[in-house]
């Protein structure tokens, strides 16, 4: 049936959405080093011992000695905000 | 098999998608939903342009002010106090959206989270899209690239994750909207089909009895008063007036059959006599002349039917010309005046001094030739006849009344089809075409003709009948 075909429409127009964006680029591998470095830039904020951004901070860093390093920095960078009072 | 051939074998046998296809209610429906559709494409590219278009321009003038920022200040202080200005966003993006180069002029990376500028980049392109891996997720991004006035480079970006969601979302849900549109359209034009087929079934139906010989079956109304019941309705009254002029012409070719019969029966027993009084030359002569003048009154007959014909058909109307209808009631009025006075009757006359027309001069006297002959025919001896004729707003009105038997009124509504005869003028000469030819020419003219009482004469058994015909100036 004709009508059929056109209902097939979606999921013709869904796969042509998915498209390429041409030769991939990366960022840069976050490790504990970055950890440490945003551990450095909380600690003289005077918000750094307050909290959320205090327990934040915490969480982070735990996460990164652990290695789960993209998660801790995620938490230590919104310590960083808290800390910033952002 | 060849494509015409299958054409062919198609339209012969059709099947219900060729049905469906060819249909007229389709192609109007289909009409409407590509309207329909159309004006669904405007509506899907204002709500683009509103949402996921919004979004574009939103990312593209945040990343712009950003990078415009990062610029200023490295104007102002130079590539460290942006290596930390670019640390100290990054750090502050919790949600890890960012990315930030700051290159030297020999493309070390000096600053930024990303490891280097596009492959295809260049210098006099600010914007690219690119595919962007983050620790092993791949997504998308925008990026503008400022080349700096040493020669630096300083990338400033976005993931575009988001957008792309947003995007994909909508593009589903239009998408699927098409699709139901697009089956709702062609179910409705189905439904359309279906509906016209059946309101058009009974006229079909009408016209395949009719084509098959019987003239009596019309097309039945829904009583709803739409446009198949205006169309029913004309096709009745076209057939009514094809059964009636079927009738008419069924009534001719009776009437001539009947009206033939006598003066070609007559000329045939007098070329009978003219055989039995062969050796006398005087009564063969004088019974050949009275056959001849039989057989001439009935090509006078044929002559008048072939006129009315004519006249009906109204191939006489390039004839038409502007003209006085004054000197023609002269012309009629001399030519009967003196045939009124030979029976003892009176022709009386009125008219102004001229009365202009639009029409076929012949034609017209004619008519008003056959009124006075009727009148002359008809009027008693002694009586008298009238022949009038007035200016009426845009027309002309012609009035010839005679103080004859008159018509009742079952017979004015017969006068004027072809060879009819009232009852009262049987014992008269004629043929009974005097008037169907009168009433041709009026109607060729645009007219209307009536009969009214006319003058009773002294007795008062004789009402007179007074034939009156309007003619429209132009």
């Amino acid at each position: 049936m004709v009508p059929c075909t056109f209902l097939l429409l979606p999921f013709f127009a869904i796969s042509a959405t998915a498209m390429d964006g041409g030769p991939e680029l990366r960022t840069l591998p976050q490790g504990v080093a970055y950890c440490q470095e945003l551990a450095g830039r909380l600690a003289p904020l005077p918000g750094a011992a307050r909290e959320p951004a205090r327990s934040l901070a915490a969480e982070g860093s735990a996460l990164c000695r652990d290695g789960h390093v993209r998660t801790g920095v995620a938490k230590l960078r919104r310590a960083l905000r808290a800390a910033q009072g952002r | 098999m060849p494509p015409l051939a299958m054409h062919r074998r198609s339209r012969q046998h059709p099947g219900p998608l060729w049905r469906l296809l060819s249909s007229a209610g389709f192609r109007f429906a289909l009409l409407f939903a590509t309207l329909f559709l159309l004006a669904g494409l405007a509506f899907t590219g204002v709500l683009w342009w509103g949402t996921a278009g919004a979004l574009d321009r939103q990312i593209d003038a945040a990343i712009r002010a950003d990078a415009v920022a990062l610029a200023e200040r490295w104007r102002d202080a130079g590539d460290a106090a942006v290596s930390d200005a670019i640390g100290e966003r990054l750090a502050l993006d919790a949600e890890d959206q960012t990315v930030y180069l700051l290159t030297a002029p020999d493309g070390q990376r000096l600053a930024g989270n990303l490891e280097q500028l596009p492959d295809g980049f260049r210098p006099d392109v600010q914007w690219y899209g690119i595919a962007l891996e983050r620790d092993g997720i791949s997504g998308e991004a925008r990026l503008f690239v400022l080349r700096l006035s040493d020669g630096s480079s300083l990338a400033v970006g976005r993931d575009i994750g988001e957008k792309v969601r947003l995007r994909a979302l909508l593009t589903e849900g239009l998408a699927w909207s098409a699709g139901v549109a697009i089956f709702f359209a062609f179910a409705g034009a189905w439904l359309l089909r279906r509906a016209l087929e059946a309101r058009l079934a009974p006229a079909a139906a009408t016209a395949a009895l009719i084509a098959g010989g019987d003239l009596s079956p019309r097309v039945p109304l829904s009583g709803h008063e739409d446009e198949f019941d205006r169309l029913g309705q004309s096709m009745n009254t076209m057939l009514d007036r094809i059964a009636h002029l079927m009738e008419g012409v069924r009534g001719v070719s009776d009437a001539i059959a009947h009206d033939l019969r006598t003066p070609i029966a007559r000329a045939r027993s007098r070329l009978e006599e003219a055989l039995d009084a062969a050796d006398d030359p005087a009564a063969l002569k004088g019974a050949l002349e009275r056959g001849i003048a039989d057989l001439d009154n009935v090509t006078r007959v044929f002559q008048a039917v072939l006129r009315i014909a004519e006249v009906e058909a109204g191939a006489r109307r390039a004839a038409f010309a502007p003209l006085d209808l004054v000197p023609l009631l002269v012309d009629a009025a001399d030519l009967y005046g003196a045939t009124a006075e030979e029976k003892g009757q009176a022709l009386h006359t009125a008219w102004p001094a001229t009365l202009p027309l639009t029409g076929d001069r012949d034609l017209l006297l004619q008519a008003v030739a056959n009124l006075l002959d009727n009148a002359v025919k008809f009027t008693p001896p002694g009586g008298a006849i009238s022949l009038e004729a007035s200016w009426q707003e845009d027309a002309v009105l012609v009035r010839v009344s005679d103080e004859g038997p008159g018509l009742s009124q079952e017979d004015r509504s017969r006068v004027g089809e072809r060879f009819f005869r009232a009852d009262m003028a049987r014992a008269t000469p004629g043929s009974g075409l005097g008037l169907s030819l009168v009433r041709a020419v009026v109607q060729l003219h645009g007219g209307t003709l009536w009969f009214e009482d006319g003058q009773p004469d002294e007795g008062g058994d004789r009402p007179g009948l007074a034939v009156c015909l309007r003619l429209p100036a132009a």
